[in-house]
């Protein structure tokens, strides 16, 4: 059996589809937080099968940015994480409404 | 090589920012909160810089990626005066952070940085660099005051939504190189109609579209907006109201009206019934709100509608009438956070208490923001009312071309109405309410004193005479090739 | 197809015997242990063992949090630097790119250092406390 795009691009897409759901559905932040990084290498996996099949670069490039930027949320995401779970004692979303009109 | 010379305000901004955190090291604790001071008179000595840049119509660089223009030059220059006014007033705030002034100013001179790439962005990649930038800067902005429950709050919150979009927005584009096999924005416009029309590519677009829209706060991307500009600090507030918005709408403009050209058709209609949703969503709830800053919220999410409106016109008039609106706005926007920073009252979150009997406290800050709402609201002579006119002017002017041509109309006339109370009743709760006469005069630095007069004499200025500023925007416009 | 099979047997039989070893290492000690009898005698560490102190979550200092972060952010630059290294030569033979080659790569360093010395001066590698 031969491994094509479509192969590529329907795991991208499960990836994506888990990482939404991840977020929407999940309440503890952290586990959020782990949904948004599968999205974001769902879309690398489907950058990287996309740069091969056009045979051009760019995609592949863009993925190197998107991993350091992927690093630098997660350093300034997790600090925040952090900084509310000592405030709060809860990384659940739940606990996040104190602001109403 | 090419390109080092265009990037030159970046790379300045960049050094800018950096300084500051390295003077930060060697800068005794009570000095720290004057670096706000050296970062503004850099910002402003870039700002005219940026008028002393040599170059003759377009120019590109890195293959194509970053493109200088007058239309990138007017965003960089508007952003520029947008960091300025904010980091003015956050010298003004640097009282209440419990630590890390310095890197305050810096990060926001990163911000401004990611803004000003963003006005040049031609190809997706520096497009999510560029976004990316600002927004990891707003998750430290947002949350700055970490002692403080409702600024964390609201960091995570932006943090989780801006994530989301982000994710979306790499999908997207994603999708689009998959299709185009090109990520520059010029060389999609050059595909042709049957490449541009394919599903997965319109698709890709409309996660684009998420990510872009998350940042100019249309509806239904809107949700973090009021939450957000009520936790935030008040200068990252400001700067979260104009820059990023305006990030998001260089970003949009160049995108739609370079790469997606050919099928202006095709996004026409989807953003005139966003830009509906959208004023008729912030209207409505603006209504009720007895927060100001939520009431700020809101108002930013009409403000979008109205862009989105004159974006949507696929015209050149619409763009400058973006342009122009932008402009506009920035100043009302900056009159409202200006007075929300120096006119505080200790120990109570809710700001009602600012706002009521201003004027016994401090006569220019009332008149400031008198001046603000009523430039928001759109009365002449204000800068405001001369940007909703140059949209409605925009969608007029496209007649039967323009899609839903009435209901546009209809929907942003009532929103214009329905702002128009919302504003005033500000102004009431200013001048004609009782409470609160005792409390102490507001004492003004010469700075910020001078960053007031600024916003005034703005808002008067294009209010009054628009027409500087107007060929400005058209000019700008051109450069496009539209 | 089949001898390729046959290959794998040797793998799967390994894999068969590992799994009928340690299933059946734990349903013969639920069987001999009489499953369900509880006891204080029962439930402290065996013989030798040690009497267990303190909570069995232990809770790490956030230093090491912070010197993860730390290790992250400076690691990702090995993705830029990794690809100018291999084409470092091919740049330099392009006339276009000959000066920029090196500066580009100098200054990107150059800001990452900056944000090192912060750091450091931030305390942020000072463990002592």
């Amino acid at each position: 059996m031969n491994v094509g795009l479509h192969h590529y691009l329907i795991v991208s897409a499960v990836l994506f589809s888990l990482g939404v759901f991840g977020v929407l559905l999940r309440r503890n932040l952290l586990n959020i937080y782990m949904s948004l990084e599968v999205m974001l290498n769902a879309a690398n996996l489907a950058l990287v099968a996309f740069s091969r099949f056009n045979r051009n670069l760019d995609g592949q490039v863009l993925v190197f940015f998107i991993i350091t930027v992927a690093a630098a949320e997660v350093a300034v995401g997790l600090a925040l994480i952090v900084a509310l779970f000592r405030m709060r004692r809860s990384t659940y979303v739940e606990d996040l409404a104190s602001m109403k009109h | 090589m090419k390109g080092l010379e265009l990037i030159g305000l970046e790379i300045a901004v960049i050094a800018a920012g950096i300084a500051i955190l390295l003077l930060d090291l060697w800068t005794a604790k009570e000095d720290k909160r004057r670096l706000g001071y050296a970062a503004a008179l850099l910002v402003g000595v870039i700002f005219l810089a940026s008028f002393a840049m040599l170059f003759e119509g377009r120019q590109e660089a890195f293959h194509g990626m970053y493109v200088l223009d007058e239309f990138a030059l007017f965003f960089k220059r508007f952003f520029l005066i947008a960091a300025l006014l904010v980091l003015l007033i956050s010298v003004e705030f640097a009282d209440r952070f419990e630590s890390g002034v310095a890197e305050y100013y810096a990060i926001t001179l990163f911000a401004l940085a990611g803004m000003m790439f963003a006005a040049s962005a031609n190809d997706f990649t520096l497009l999510f660099v560029s976004i990316e930038l600002v927004a990891v800067c707003f998750y430290v902005l947002v949350s700055f005051q970490r002692q403080r429950d409702r600024s964390l709050e609201a960091g995570v919150k932006y943090l989780i939504t801006g994530a989301l979009s982000g994710g979306f927005l790499v999908y997207g584009i994603a999708l689009i190189y998959g299709t185009a096999g090109t990520l520059n924005f010029r060389e999609l416009a050059s595909l042709g109609p049957e490449v541009l029309e394919s599903r997965l590519l319109l698709l890709g677009l409309l996660f684009v579209f998420v990510g872009l829209g998350f940042k100019i706060a249309v509806v239904p991307f809107q949700i973090w907006v009021p939450d957000v500009y009520q936790g935030a600090p008040v200068p990252t507030t400001a700067f979260l109201a104009a820059g990023s918005k305006g990030a998001g709408v260089v970003l949009l403009a160049r995108l739609l009206y370079t790469g997606l050209r050919p099928i202006a058709d095709r996004w026409g209609p989807v953003l005139v019934m966003l830009a509906m949703l959208t004023i008729l969503y912030g209207g409505l709830c603006a209504i009720p709100q007895r927060n100001f800053r939520r009431l700020m919220g809101y108002s930013s999410i009409v403000n979008a509608g109205f862009i989105l409106l004159a974006l949507a016109a696929g015209t050149a008039d619409g763009l400058a009438a973006t342009l122009f609106y932008l402009a506009a706005y920035l100043y009302g926007v900056m009159g409202a956070f200006v007075v929300l920073c120096l006119a505080r009252c200790p120990g109570q979150e809710d700001e009602t208490c600012v706002l009521a009997g201003l004027h016994h406290r401090s006569p220019l800050l009332a008149a400031t923001l008198t001046l603000a709402m009523v430039s928001l609201a759109g009365i002449p002579p204000a800068a405001g009312f001369f940007g909703k006119f140059q949209v409605f002017k925009a969608v007029i002017g496209q007649g039967a071309a323009f899609p839903y041509p009435a209901w546009a109309l209809g929907v942003a006339v009532f929103g214009a109405v329905v702002s128009l109370y919302f504003y005033l009743n500000v102004v009431r709760t200013v001048f004609w309410s009782s409470t609160s006469e005792s409390v102490a005069p507001i004492r003004i630095s010469h700075a910020t004193r001078w960053a007031v007069y600024l916003v005034i004499f703005a808002i008067l200025w294009l209010g009054i005479l628009p027409g500087a500023i107007l060929n400005l925007a058209e000019y700008a416009v051109h450069s496009m090739g539209l | 197809m089949s001898s390729q099979l046959e290959q794998f047997i040797p793998v799967l039989m390994l894999g068969a015997f590992a799994v009928i070893v340690t299933v059946g290492m734990l349903l013969l000690s639920v069987v001999l242990g009489r499953r369900g009898r509880n006891s204080r005698m029962k439930n402290i560490a065996y013989e030798c063992g040690m009497i267990p102190i303190g909570p069995s979550n232990v809770r790490l200092s956030v230093k090491f949090y912070l010197v993860a972060m730390l290790f992250i952010l400076f690691d990702i630059e090995v993705v830029f630097l990794y690809p100018w290294a291999v084409i470092y030569r091919e740049l330099l033979a392009e006339p276009a790119m000959k000066n920029v080659a090196l500066i580009s790569m100098v200054s990107f360093l150059g800001i990452l250092f900056a944000g090192y010395l912060y750091a450091v001066k931030k305390g942020a590698f000072d463990w002592k406390d």
